[in-house]
């Protein structure tokens, strides 16, 4: 049993065949790391796993994609994405809400809290595990505008874990804050591991070396090696793969 | 040597401040104008300017204009909400699908709406409610073709539309997509997204925008001459009968030979500024800006 599994995916956008016969299979409790250059279609694949595909004008889908058991391209998108926690490449925590009712308002939508002390173990499990409680506990009330870079993105990954999401896509979560958010974020990424299942798309092959157990390279569009991460990483077969983990690409 | 960079900064900060003077003159000269002539009116009437009727022409004491007041306040009760509904939802229905064609038309009638001659919406109006008249027997109970506050919100409605959707559909459209692409991820709905967040993050500019669309109602003029009914010589009761406005009032009494009513113009005038100045004073001290990260 996998918790992502694409087979023969085909994307479109206004004519333009921007994902070309992409399959993977995300295995539970993983993580699972999507390199490749810009345009090579990743942020593309992720958004075909959580339908957010749905919203770019244009956009043609085709083939199969299952997602935690559901037939993800036939699903509702909503319930869908309930069961899916995202974190995207800037940081983007809702500018209207406090630091607590930005976490808080991804429980209350998937029902995970009934009551007030509920939603507050939840909120203060999430930032735990984003590790930034200790940096905000008191300090809920305030908006992000307040926070740094690194900590609206470990907000924004507190949100998407406040779901209880069993998936969770992570869209190039360290491109936008400095090293050492970065470093705290990996760590929180590999600590969730066990409770989630992690697809991670990166440009850094230093950082997928850190925190990947599987690896997908994907170039123009296709994906050109895939493995577990120490055979990619050690005994990689593709020039394009060498030429990335170079940095020459 | 004569530093070239410093005396042209200097030379364009002293540009621009004398532009910026020159743009806000004409609007200080107005506000200082109005409350030089509207406070002795509204100092010598006291409270009886805002519950007594218009005085005669030839009258010795002012009077009031509690018709009018009256009157604008039933012509906003009336065509606000439905102004406000329409265009909002029209806005919203513009920004969520823009490619698609009924967007495209729904669009390019608004648009095309705010360039009408306020009188020509007035007067299509008027013509469509005798039309209706003439040809529904027993309908002159509800649609009386010399005015009523009905007929007038109806024009308002026309006029006020194009603005208000323009400034909502603005708004919505300055919310960036990274909010709303959030918002989808977590699976909220397309409602829920527009409802909890993208109106949300703009909601100072929204509440501006009902507030410039009550502004532009109350200060309509046009736009009630063949439809609103002027009536003076009470204070209305029904949107069913004819009714007066301020911005009516204004235009006829400042028109006449008399000085009583042009007086009572000036007071009138000074009550609509002011009650301009404190809604904008309230929206400014009152509503918080959402700060985007």
């Amino acid at each position: 049993m996998y918790a992502v599994e694409v087979n023969n995916v085909n994307v479109y956008i206004e004519g333009h065949h921007i994902l070309k016969d992409v399959s993977l299979k995300v295995p539970y409790n993983t993580v699972f790391v999507i390199m490749g250059p810009s345009g090579s279609g990743k942020t593309t694949l992720l958004r075909v796993i959580n339908r957010l595909i749905d919203l770019v004008d244009g956009a043609r889908v085709e083939g199969e994609v299952k997602v935690l058991g559901y037939n993800a391209l036939r699903a509702d998108p909503y319930e869908l994405r309930r069961n899916i926690g995202m974190v995207f490449q800037v940081p983007n925590p809702f500018p209207h809400l406090t630091v607590y009712e930005n976490v808080a308002i991804a429980a209350r939508i998937n029902g995970a809290a009934k009551t007030k002390s509920e939603l507050y173990s939840i909120v203060k499990w999430a930032l735990e595990k984003a590790m930034l409680w200790d940096e905000v506990k008191s300090r809920l009330n305030d908006y992000p505008h307040k926070l740094s870079g690194g900590q609206r993105q470990r907000l924004c990954l507190a949100r998407a874990l406040a779901m209880k999401p069993k998936l969770l896509l992570l869209d190039e979560p360290t491109a936008n804050i400095d090293p050492i958010n970065a470093r705290k974020l990996e760590e929180a990424i590999v600590s969730l591991k066990d409770e989630v299942t992690i697809l991670m798309v990166t440009h850094n092959p230093h950082q997928a070396a850190r925190v990947a157990d599987y690896v997908a390279v994907m170039y123009d569009g296709r994906i050109v090696e895939l493995g577990p991460a120490n055979h990619v990483f050690l005994r990689s077969s593709t020039e394009i793969t060498q030429k990335l983990l170079r940095g020459e690409l | 040597m004569y530093n070239w960079r410093r005396i042209r900064d200097n030379l364009f900060k002293i540009i621009v401040l004398s532009l910026a003077v020159l743009a806000l003159t004409p609007l200080f000269h107005l506000i200082v104008v109005v409350f030089i002539n509207g406070l002795s009116t509204l100092l010598e009437a006291g409270w009886n300017f805002f519950v007594d009727l218009p005085p005669t022409p030839l009258s010795q004491r002012l009077g009031g204009v509690a018709p009018s007041l009256v009157g604008t306040f039933l012509l906003t009760l009336t065509s606000l909400p439905v102004t406000i509904a329409l265009s909002l939802f029209t806005a919203i229905l513009v920004t969520e699908f823009p490619k698609s064609r009924v967007s495209l038309v729904v669009d390019t009638i608004a648009k095309s709406l705010a360039s009408v001659p306020t009188i020509a919406v007035s007067m299509v109006v008027f013509s469509l409610a005798i039309t209706i008249v003439n040809s529904v027997p027993g309908i002159r109970v509800y649609l009386s073709p010399a005015g009523s506050a009905l007929l007038g919100s109806f024009a308002l409605i026309i006029v006020a539309l194009p603005f208000s959707y323009t400034y909502f559909s603005t708004f919505l459209r300055s919310v960036p997509f990274t909010y709303k692409e959030a918002a989808y991820s977590l699976g909220m709905s397309r409602w829920a997204v527009i409802m909890r967040v993208v109106i949300q993050v703009v909601k100072k500019s929204m509440l501006v925008a009902v507030l410039m669309t009550m502004a532009r109602i109350m200060g309509e003029t046009a736009a009630l001459l063949f439809t609103a009914g002027r009536y003076r010589s009470g204070v209305p009761t029904s949107i069913l009968g004819p009714v007066d406005a301020i911005p009516l009032l204004i235009f006829d009494y400042i028109l006449s030979p008399f000085e009583v009513w042009h007086r009572v113009a000036w007071g009138v005038t000074l009550i609509l500024l002011l009650f301009y100045m404190l809604i904008f004073f309230i929206v400014k001290i009152g509503v918080k800006e959402v700060k985007l990260t």
